[in-house]
Formats: structure tokens, C-alpha cells, sequence
């Protein structure tokens, strides 16, 4: 029944192929735009869902936090005279330490965990000097983090225990210091002390000033006692055995630190305890928010693309006048000639919605090839779901726009048209 | 009594201003007649035509269709009855451009409630017409008498009472206007009823019955002589 009005739109729109694609650009540019933003987001999504796996899926961070209960007092302006405001910030919390980590083994769900401390220093070979990220570690972060390593090794527990002037190097650092020489075996200065370099990290495929690529990996032991001359961690990574019971855990490393630390009242912490989907959901509100206005800019053009549509269509009306004249003499009622023209109108924006989608899509390939060619692991991406959106969004605008001239195609009296040929 | 017009009354209003088009028609056509509406350009045959053919509705009176008054009928209905019991053909054939011809004649059965079989209905229409060998021919790519053949196939595919002609040999040239004239007289023996619409008396003349209008008003209304009836050759395949 409805191929007969499928039938008649195909026809309309074989008439003219060339003005075809010129109605249905801005469908195209929108509904293109749409599925680049909605690729690209999800693509920027596998990026960063990548970066958070080099720290191992099933993982939680313990990191220190200024007390809500102080920067309270701190806003408050002169309520204690000592309180120097500035400080709060400024002065790192120095409570986490590796005793904490030796209790959290005590929980039956912990597997395993690793305490950082994070230094800046300058790195010298072979009159080569750089400033880099020094990361202490322990050395169970060899066993937690799935970063690779390329060559050489890890260091391992006696190794922290003795204060070992061991580092391992980020892919990027060690090409930067040492080219095309085997960086294993050499002897690097960071500040005051010789280190031998034990191991090259392979790639994570990061960017920024954060990228790991560029970091220095030592025992947090040495960091501390022999270049930083601290007892305390900026914060820690902690393994899991079971993902999925992460909030009671989550619970109870809360419970440890606060015995730990003194602490009774949950607004002095002094440490803040995250899991990944937390760690991840601030990331996923603030993609949500770009992504829902871009997808509004994107809209206009489906606006304008939409009215594109209903303008040609009323050419087309006008066009066919003698030919709805006579399908009405033939017998066609109202709704046939509606129904031909809408559904011309929704196939139009149908023919530019699936251009938009492939247009859309090879772009967002582009820009993933883009972003892997500069080492980022970047996933080509392009959601079903945004498909199904774009082609059915397309579909509505067809009937929105198309619906006045058609019902203008179908109201004409069949003699009024008929004498216009 | 197929068609029964009284006292059918045509007014146009062109912005306040109204002329009048038909002014009074009565007339009664019986099934099975070949009746010639004559009359010069602007005394209201087409009109007349058009109104008979329910393509367009009288300001007043009644028109009763085999039996049925149909001034309350609505648009679908209408169309309806344009589908299923009239054919038209027209002057300038109106056949859709880019598209076969055999997609042309299946087109009034498209709004037809009929679906069955379309296509071997068109074919059957189109062999009766003569054309049965150029049912894939765009409509485009045949002369100005297959084109009005092809018109009278689509009239006749959804088999309906009466046809309506309105200046079928109009556009075409001598030999293939007598074509046209000899299928419709044809259908005529067949026992279809055929309304023609012309200006030419040479046409008329295949009438049985000639009904003459003027300045809106039936001046005329004779039966034709069977001694002056004209009757057109069949003229086999024009290639």
C-alpha cells in the first residue's frame, strides 16, 4: 500500500538529483556535525578511559585533601588570628604515609596498593638537562600499573627497602636524554645523585604536562630520604580483589585513615578516597556538558537545514501543480498526494541525514587517525545510538517541514490544477 | 438515467466579480450514448464537462450519478467516483513525464481499492488501445497519437461507465486523430458511454447525439442521423 507514495516520492526526487543535494546540505551539515561530535566525544571517552586503565581497572586512589573544616575557618576570615589563609593550599598535608598502606592490607578486599611522592627535578646525561617529574613509588607498582615495560625491568622491594638509586623512564624522557643509545646500564644525575637507569616504559599514549610518558619512576624511598627529605605521600593507589564491592571498601580504607589519623569528625579528613567510576563521573558530566552544546549548535543547522526542506518542497508543489491536478482526476484522495509529498520530504531529509552520518563519521576517523598519529590511544568510535538519533531526528524534520507543502499539494481542487499546466 | 443534471448553476468570483458560467444547465445522458458537447471557446462546455466529471462542483443544483444525488458527497468520495467510474482523457494527454507507459496506464489503479494484478490490467487496457508492444516506451519517447492512446488506456483500466474526452484529437494530426475517434467509438459499441468535449463538427459528428451550449445555456440538444454520423477507419499499428 505505502510503496505506491514510496514509489511516487522516489520518482520526484530521481527528477532532480543535483537540487536533491543542495536542499538537503544543511541536513547534512547538522546531522554531520552531530555524529562528529557525538564520535569524537566518545573517542576523547576511550582516550581517557585508557589513561585511567594504565592505573588498572579494578583500582581506587587515596589522595590528601585540605580539611573542609579548615578552609571553612580559613573563609571566615579573622576567627583564629594564626590561621595564615594562604597556607591552606599551599602547604601540602602531610599525614598520609606508608604505615597507612601497611594497614590497608588488612582489608580483606585490598589486594595490593602503592604510595606516591611527586618531586620536580632536573635530569642530566651526557650534558643533556631536562626538567622532569620525579615519581616515587613503591615498588608493587609494578604489579598494579599495566603500563608496559619495554625493556629492562622494575625494581622490586629490596630494592626500595635500600634506599636504591634505580629509576625507570618514561618512552618519551628517555628518548629526549638518550636517542638512539640503550638508556639500560646508564647512569643519569638527578639532583644530587646518580641513578641507574633499570627500565624504559613503553608508550602510554598521553599528552600534556601529566604525560607519563615524560615521568621518572623511582623508589618512593629514595624520593624522600634522599632527594625530598619527607616521611609522607601525596597519595596512593590501591588494588582490588573484587571490583564490584568497591564501596564497602572504599568504607573501609575511610575507616583505617581516620583511625590512623586521629580523626572523628568526617569534616577534618585530611584525605579524600575515590574509585574510578568517581574519578570518572566529573570527567563524563563535563563531556556531557560540551557534548549537549555543541549538539545545540549543531541543531541550527538542522533548523535551517529543515527550512531548506520545506522551501523546496513548496517549489516542488508548485512544479507538480499540473500533475497533482491530474492524480486527483485519476482518483487520488487528499491523503495520497499528502502522504507522496511527505514522505518525499521525509526521504529527502533521509538521503541528507545518511550523507551527514557517513560525512560525520569520516571526519571523526580522521581526526582519531589525527589524534593516534600523535601517540594518543584515541578509538575510532561512532555510537549506534547517535546513528539511530541522527536518522530519526532527519526523519522528523521531514515530517515537520514537509507536512505544510504537502498538505498545500493536497488541498489544491483537482480543476484549479489541472488548468495550470 | 446514468447522469441527470437540473438546473445546474456555475458561478466564478474573481474578486467580487462574478461571472456567470453555466446558467441553468439541465441535461440527462442515458447509458451507452456518444454524446458531443459543442459550442465556441468561453460558452461553458468545459466547464460543463468538468462539472459532470465531478472535477469541479456546481454553485447550485442537483446532479444525480447513476441514481445518486451527489452534491453531499465528500472529497474522498469524489475522488472515488473519479477513480471507478469515469475516465478522462484531455487535450494535452497530461501523461507523467519519466515514467513508462505502462506505469502511466497502472496509475489511476494506484488510488484504486482494487490491487490485484495492476499490472496484467494496464497491459489488458494497453492492447486494447493497440500498444501492447511498447509498454516499457518512456512516455516521452512515442508520438502525439500513442501518447492520447495511451490517455484512453489509463481512462479504461479501472473499467469505468463513462469517458470523458475533452478535445481529444485537439493536438493531433489528421491520421492519428481518426485513430482516436475509431478506439472511442469502439468503446462506444462496447457499451461505454463517452462525453466528448470539441469545437469541430467533423468530430462531433462520430456523436449520436450533439448537444450545443452557448453563453452558458444548452442551445441544442439533437440526435444525430445514423446517415450523417461519421465513422473512423481502424487504422492498423502507425509505425
Amino acid at each position: 500500500m505505502y510503496n505506491i507514495y514510496f514509489k511516487q516520492a522516489i520518482r520526484g526526487i530521481k527528477s532532480n538529483p543535483s537540487r536533491t543535494l543542495l536542499t538537503t546540505l544543511g541536513i547534512m551539515i547538522g546531522i554531520g556535525t552531530v555524529i562528529l561530535v557525538l564520535s569524537a566525544g566518545e573517542g576523547f571517552k576511550s582516550y581517557v578511559n585508557a589513561q585511567v586503565e594504565v592505573y588498572g581497572s579494578n583500582t581506587m586512589f587515596v589522595e590528601t585533601s585540605v580539611p573542609a573544616s579548615t578552609k571553612a575557618r580559613s573563609n571566615g576570615a579573622s576567627e583564629s588570628g594564626n590561621v595564615n589563609s594562604s597556607a591552606n593550599n599551599a602547604v601540602p598535608v602531610t599525614t598520609l604515609k606508608v604505615r597507612d598502606l601497611e594497614d590497608f592490607k588488612n582489608i580483606p578486599n585490598v589486594k595490593n596498593s602503592y604510595g606516591v611522592s611527586v618531586g620536580q627535578q632536573i635530569v642530566t646525561y651526557s650534558g643533556i638537562s631536562k626538567t622532569a617529574l620525579i615519581f616515587g613509588s613503591s615498588a608493587a607498582r609494578f604489579d598494579i600499573d599495566k603500563g608496559v615495560i619495554e625493556m629492562g625491568r622494575g625494581y622490586g622491594i629490596e630494592e626500595e627497602k635500600s634506599l636504591s638509586q634505580v629509576a625507570v623512564l618514561g618512552s618519551k624522557i628517555a628518548t629526549d636524554l638518550f636517542g638512539d643509545e640503550t638508556p639500560i646500564g646508564k647512569l643519569i644525575r638527578l639532583g644530587n645523585y646518580n641513578f641507574e637507569v633499570i627500565g624504559v616504559y613503553e608508550s602510554k599514549g598521553s599528552f600534556g604536562p601529566m604525560s607519563e610518558d615524560d615521568q621518572i619512576f623511582i623508589p618512593v624511598s629514595t624520593l624522600q630520604k634522599k632527594i625530598q627529605g619527607i616521611d609522607y605521600l601525596f597519595y596512593a593507589v590501591v588494588e582490588l580483589r573484587d571490583k564490584s564491592k568497591a564501596d564497602a571498601t572504599k568504607l573501609d580504607i575511610i575507616d583505617v585513615l581516620r583511625k590512623n589519623h586521629y580523626i572523628s569528625d568526617p569534616a577534618r579528613d585530611d584525605f579524600k578516597v575515590n574509585t574510578q567510576e568517581e574519578s570518572l563521573s566529573v570527567f563524563n558530566t563535563i563531556l556531557k556538558a560540551i557534548t549537549f552544546l555543541l549538539i545545540a549548535i549543531a541543531s541550527i543547522s538542522l533548523m535551517v537545514g529543515g527550512v531548506g526542506v520545506m522551501n523546496i518542497m513548496y517549489v516542488v508543489v508548485t512544479e507538480r501543480i499540473g500533475e497533482i491536478g491530474l492524480k486527483k482526476a485519476l482518483g487520488a484522495r487528499r491523503r495520497d498526494i499528502l502522504y507522496e509529498f511527505l514522505i518525499e520530504a521525509v526521504l529527502l531529509t533521509i538521503i541528507g541525514g545518511v550523507i551527514g552520518i557517513i560525512g560525520g563519521s569520516f571526519l571523526a576517523f580522521v581526526v582519531a587517525k589525527f589524534a593516534q598519529s600523535t601517540g594518543l590511544a584515541w578509538k575510532f568510535i561512532v555510537p549506534i545510538w547517535g546513528v539511530v538519533i541522527a536518522v530519526s531526528v532527519s526523519m522528523i524534520i521531514g515530517v515537520v517541514f514537509g507536512v505544510f507543502p504537502a498538505r498545500n499539494a493536497a488541498r489544491l481542487d483537482p480543476i484549479v490544477a489541472l488548468n495550470k499546466e | 438515467m446514468l447522469i441527470e443534471l437540473k438546473d445546474i448553476i456555475k458561478n466564478y468570483d474573481n474578486g467580487g466579480v462574478i461571472t456567470k458560467v453555466l446558467r441553468g444547465v439541465s441535461l440527462s445522458v442515458d447509458e451507452g450514448e456518444f454524446v458531443a458537447i459543442m459550442g465556441p471557446s468561453g460558452s461553458g462546455k468545459s466547464t460543463l464537462m468538468h462539472t459532470i466529471g465531478f472535477l469541479d462542483k456546481p454553485t447550485s443544483g442537483t446532479y444525480l450519478f447513476d441514481g445518486e444525488d451527489t452534491s453531499s458527497f465528500n472529497d474522498d468520495e469524489l475522488a472515488r467516483i473519479r477513480n471507478e467510474r469515469i475516465g478522462f482523457v484531455f487535450q494535452s494527454f497530461n501523461l507523467l513525464p519519466r515514467t513508462s507507459v505502462l506505469d502511466n496506464v497502472i496509475l489511476p489503479l494506484l488510488y484504486n481499492t482494487s490491487k490485484a494484478n495492476q499490472e496484467s490490467r494496464a497491459k489488458l487496457a494497453l492492447e486494447s488501445v493497440g500498444l501492447g508492444e511498447r509498454i516499457h516506451f518512456m512516455s516521452n519517447q512515442i508520438s502525439g497519437g500513442q501518447k492520447q492512446r495511451v490517455a484512453i488506456a489509463r481512462a479504461l483500466v479501472c473499467d469505468p461507465k463513462v469517458i470523458f474526452a475533452d478535445e481529444p484529437t485537439g493536438n493531433l494530426d489528421s491520421k492519428s486523430g481518426a485513430t482516436v475517434m475509431n478506439i472511442l467509438e469502439r468503446l462506444n459499441k462496447d457499451g461505454r458511454t463517452i462525453i466528448l468535449v470539441t469545437h469541430d463538427r467533423g468530430v462531433a459528428l462520430h456523436a449520436n447525439r450533439i448537444v450545443t451550449i452557448s453563453d452558458g445555456q444548452i442551445v441544442s440538444d439533437v440526435l444525430v442521423p445514423e446517415s450523417e454520423r461519421i465513422h473512423s477507419k481502424e487504422i492498423k499499428e502507425d509505425e
